[in-house]
């Protein structure tokens, strides 16, 4: 029932719409919000509470408290009081079994107090241990409040940049951007209801409504405008976030008819209902208590009022009936009452001043916290200064005149005042550690209407005063905010070789490593191995790393930066090089060849190509010498030919003798393959005959299919491992780690411990007495695969693990590397294998399985 | 002393297709254009000896290092740039180029200043990207080629976004 028309309101009676709740259709004007609609209607209830599913009301009509979460179109938790009402929208009540009138989970209220106190999940569900699962199912399907689903809806983000943004849409917010407005352009202000007009505020960009979430380094503050993240960076942030009327603590205070001001002010004013017939109200401060004639204007009649001011309170509690409120009893007065009008008093809504770096303390003239030391850039404006006027404070907590009643210090989390006098007895004595224990301030209010009041309560219960208990870290976000929001679309970075689609055409199973997506194998990878040992294939390369070194000190850089040599290189030869950090770890390995006088060509891992760049640059920072390091590593593509027949097709599509004459092993060339310009390697990559092929991106489909077409199988990653770890080559990151050292890993014939000096050298020196464990090649009976990170046993205990492990055809065997204690590293040495409950005879191989003396590479 | 032609896809023969990182992503004259195939040198050295071209541009991304746009041959510019003391490369199949119309378009990519093109910062989440104003409310971005399919991807559906 709608009272008369009255100036002001915000609803446009002429125009009417429906929407659905349950199964009613409800009506509604223009203007009104779903949640006032639904008052409209005569509803009263509007949840159910978090833990005890105690009936609630509108509280706030603000937006800041949990009492009116729905679930709307299939969204959950949505604050219907400022959900303005549209046409044809489904609303539904949530965290209930049954209906809000009748929840079947309101048991918890009546008899769940023993099994749910305060961390009770540590407490009362631990026995027997056994029954845990069946504990955990229901704690989880009991917890929590709206249900995700619905339809999926996009959310995009998009970047600001604003001169000024101003805050809070408030007397003092307009008045800001209208000053900020008249310096110059690039003035944004950002209001979460919708009463802002752009008529009102030239020169000001208004989003409203929409919600500042928090304020992060470099001034960003990240604002929801319904279903897109605006992103702002701003020179200037005002804050006029105002403040926000507090509860009051006392027995019966979460009853259906307890309201805070600005909920009764609201729905006089702006919706014209009346919010109740009979009122109690009790205040701190002016505009707590201003609401009694707007409620005696509306028709409420207003039985007492109490001043706090004037008189404090002794005793507060309130009765109620099927969870609405019936008589409030005052210092000893029953006062028979549907509508009770509290207020102790308005708090600075200081969050984003703080999260933006501002001190917080107490105002103890005011009795409430407020921001101090603002950093450069951040402003505050209005009421969050602290400018809320002269109150009283109120008890932090009332009791009534006989014991019991919950006392709710936290309405989002249900925590009442004996859950934190329960806290602070068990030690939780810092405001902190309890808000972690009780959770209180961590509801959807994030600590809106419960910091103040939690506070207080914790200074009393601990015996010292508000200023030293303090206020808790205000984190981002300040308001509520979907998760799809904050993810956005959804899109990750993918690498993409200039081969790929044709790796995709082709059918290949394809797989992450790093950020690139490469062929696991196309369909058979057995056969992709037997092509590359009988015949041909080919394999994309593109993602190895490639960096260009070039200058009159190039050598003497390298000759520091590796291991072994390179200043000796040859023109037109190419080295294996491992890079090891100053602490001699292995860091990356790859090919260097040398390709002109003072040019170099390196290729690294294909996960290494920006670190092994940075780390070249990082030390040249130091020494200063003359070259370029320069990552060519997308420009290029690249394929490796490998298999008998690899020469005779690179002779026939470069025109050209390759005969091992021409071109030797690790040696590089030049040449132009089927019209393309290459730097053709001959490397032993995969242990066979082969070429690696280095040519621009662009032509990588031409070169590809130029090769497949003269019957090159081509093979992915998976017949890769098989055949590089039959010739025991190792894979950087996979068979070592952070701590294997050249030595360990099996390599030290290659550093050259007689230069003068390179990175890492002093560390290879000293680690040569200190062998504590040996990468060795493995071989075991074909049967059942050892996993990787496998455990190595010798007499029955840990002695290693498994890095690597594949069935080889070619070998009739299981090979593998595996890091085992040095003495174990001998020839036929024998070890077992635990691998998911199997234990795997195994023994070691110091030489590689295939091909050991390099008589087919090199042929 | 190699001369790097393997660097160049424009030293490739007559009969050889090369292909666009883009090309299977980006197709007609939406508001996100495939812009690819314009010649892109690094160059390193005293920028300040080197004087582009009328159809050249250079995006001073260092003192010492810059990168040069061309519409004319890459393999050229780089030799002129040779001889003027700077060591130049061929990028051009480095860096996929995407041209997209609209500065909320822009504004859903990357967090860069509008006002303050051109410069180098991160596009679509992370990606390594080099921006420029065109003309107006066009701009160029300049990304990693093998992340180019990624990035216009993620431009194609930004776009799609700003017509919901």
């Amino acid at each position: 029932m709608r009272l008369p028309p009255r100036d002001g309101e915000r609803i446009d009676r002429s125009r009417t719409l429906t929407f659905r709740y349950g199964a009613q259709e409800i009506d509604a004007f223009a203007g009104d919000t779903l949640g006032s609609a639904l008052f409209a209607s005569g509803r009263r209830v509007f949840s159910r509470s978090f833990k005890y599913h105690r009936p609630r009301g509108l509280l706030c009509c603000t937006g800041h408290c949990p009492n009116c979460l729905m679930t709307v179109d299939g969204v959950p938790n949505v604050r219907v009081c400022v959900e303005p009402a549209r046409a044809g929208a489904v609303v539904r009540a949530q965290n209930v079994v049954g209906s809000l009138e009748r929840d079947l989970m309101a048991v918890t209220d009546k008899i769940g107090g023993p099994f749910t106190p305060v961390g009770f999940y540590y407490r009362t569900m631990i026995r027997p241990r056994r029954a845990w699962p069946l504990y955990e199912r229901l704690l989880r399907h009991a917890a929590g409040l709206g249900r995700v689903g619905g339809r999926p809806r996009r959310f995009d983000t998009e970047h600001r940049r604003a001169r000024v943004l101003v805050v809070g849409g408030g007397r003092a917010g307009r008045a800001a951007a209208l000053a900020a407005a008249a310096e110059g352009p690039g003035v944004v202000i950002v209001d979460e209801g919708d009463r802002l007009s752009a008529a009102d505020l030239p020169g000001v960009e208004v989003l409203a409504p929409a919600r500042a979430i928090g304020v992060y380094e470099g001034g960003l503050v990240p604002v929801d405008a319904d279903r897109l993240l605006l992103r702002f960076r701003a020179e200037r942030i005002v804050v006029a976030t105002g403040a926000l009327e507090q509860p009051l603590v006392f027995p019966g205070n979460d009853l259906v008819g307890v309201m805070l001001p600005s909920a009764a002010r609201r729905l006089v004013e702006d919706w014209a209902l009346a919010p109740g017939r009979r009122a109690v109200v009790i205040g701190c401060d002016g505009p707590g208590l201003d609401i009694a004639p707007i409620l005696e204007d509306a028709g409420v009649e207003v039985a007492r009022r109490f001043d706090l001011r004037e008189r404090p309170v002794r005793a507060l509690a309130a009765e109620g009936r099927k969870g609405r409120l019936v008589r409030l009893t005052v210092d000893g007065e029953a006062i028979d009452a549907d509508l009770a009008i509290v207020s102790g008093g308005r708090q600075p809504a200081y969050s984003l001043l703080a999260q933006a770096g501002a001190r917080v303390e107490l105002d103890p003239s005011l009795g409430i916290f407020v921001p101090r030391e603002l950093p450069p850039g951040i402003e505050a404006v209005g009421a969050v200064t602290g400018e809320v006027g002269a109150g009283a404070t109120p008890a932090p907590a009332y009791a009534g005149p006989k014991p019991g009643g919950k006392r709710f210090v936290c309405l989002c989390e249900d925590a009442t005042v004996k859950d934190l006098s329960r806290a602070v007895r068990e030690g939780f004595d810092s405001l902190e550690l309890a808000k972690r224990y009780t959770t209180v301030t961590m509801g959807p209010c994030q600590g809106k209407l419960c910091q103040l009041a939690s506070n207080r309560l914790y200074a009393q219960l601990t015996g010292t005063d508000s200023a030293a208990i303090g206020s808790t870290t205000a984190r981002p976000p300040w308001t509520p905010v979907e998760l799809g929001l904050l993810a956005g679309r959804h899109h990750e970075p993918t690498k993409r070789t200039s081969i790929h689609f044709r790796h995709e055409e082709a059918g290949a199973e394809l797989l992450w490593a790093g950020q690139w997506k490469r062929p696991h194998s196309y369909g058979d990878a057995a056969a992709e191995v037997r092509a590359v040992h009988d015949d041909l294939g080919v394999i994309d390369v593109s993602t190895l790393g490639k960096i260009l070194i070039e200058g009159p000190d190039a050598a003497t850089f390298l000759e520091r930066l590796y291991p072994n040599r390179f200043a000796d290189l040859k023109v037109g030869r190419i080295r294996y090089g491992v890079l090891t950090s100053d602490g001699g770890r292995i860091l990356d390995d790859g090919t260097v060849a040398r390709i002109g006088e003072s040019l170099f060509y390196v290729t690294t891992t294909s996960t290494g190509s920006e670190s092994v760049c940075e780390w070249f640059e990082w030390w040249n920072a130091i020494w200063v010498y003359d070259v370029e390091i320069v990552n060519v590593t997308g420009g290029l593509a690249a394929v490796n030919l490998a298999g008998p027949r690899s020469r005779e097709v690179l002779g026939r599509l470069a025109g050209t003798d390759v005969s091992n004459e021409a071109i030797s092993y690790l040696d590089a060339r030049e040449l132009t393959v089927a019209g393309v310009p290459c730097l053709v390697l001959r490397i032993g990559f995969v242990g066979e005959l082969g070429y690696e092929l280095h040519f621009a991106s662009p032509a990588g489909e031409h070169v590809w299919d130029s090769l497949v077409g003269e019957g090159a199988r081509p093979f992915g990653l998976e017949p890769q491992r098989v055949l590089r770890l039959e010739k025991q080559h190792i894979i950087v990151g996979q068979d070592t780690d952070s701590e294997s050292t050249l030595l360990s890993a099996g390599m030290g014939w290659l550093p050259k411990l007689d230069k003068e000096e390179f990175v890492g050298k002093w560390a290879i020196e000293l680690g040569r007495e200190r062998l504590r464990e040996r990468l060795v090649g493995f071989t075991a009976s074909v049967g059942e695969l050892p996993k990787e990170g496998a455990q190595v046993v010798v007499d029955g205990r840990p002695a290693g693990r498994v890095t690597s492990a594949r069935r080889s055809e070619r070998a009739g065997l299981i090979v593998g590397l595996a890091w085992v204690e040095p003495d174990r590293a001998q020839e036929g040495a024998p070890f077992a294998i635990r691998s998911d409950g199997a234990t795997i005879a195994a023994q070691v191989a110091l030489a590689p399985f295939y091909d050991p003396q390099g008589e087919r590479l090199r042929s | 002393m190699s001369a790097l032609d393997f660097l160049s896809a424009e030293r490739c023969s007559s009969g050889v297709r090369l292909v666009s990182p883009l090309a299977r992503v980006l197709k007609g004259d939406g508001a996100v254009r495939d812009n690819s195939n314009i010649g892109k040198v690094e160059l390193r050295g005293e920028l300040a000896v080197f004087e582009p071209g009328p159809d050249e541009e250079l995006a001073r991304i260092t003192p010492r290092r810059g990168l040069l746009l061309t519409r004319g041959s890459p393999a050229l510019a780089c030799t002129r740039a040779r001889a003027a003391g700077l060591r130049a490369y061929d990028v051009t199949g480095a860096l996929a180029a995407l041209e997209l119309d609209g500065e909320q378009l822009l504004a859903r990519l990357t967090d860069l200043d509008p006002t303050s093109l051109p410069a180098a910062g991160a596009v679509a989440r992370g990606v390594p990207a080099v921006v420029q104003r065109l003309a107006g409310e066009k701009f160029r971005l300049l990304v990693p080629q093998e992340l180019g399919h990624y990035v216009a991807g993620v431009a194609l559906d930004a776009a799609e976004g700003l017509r919901e």
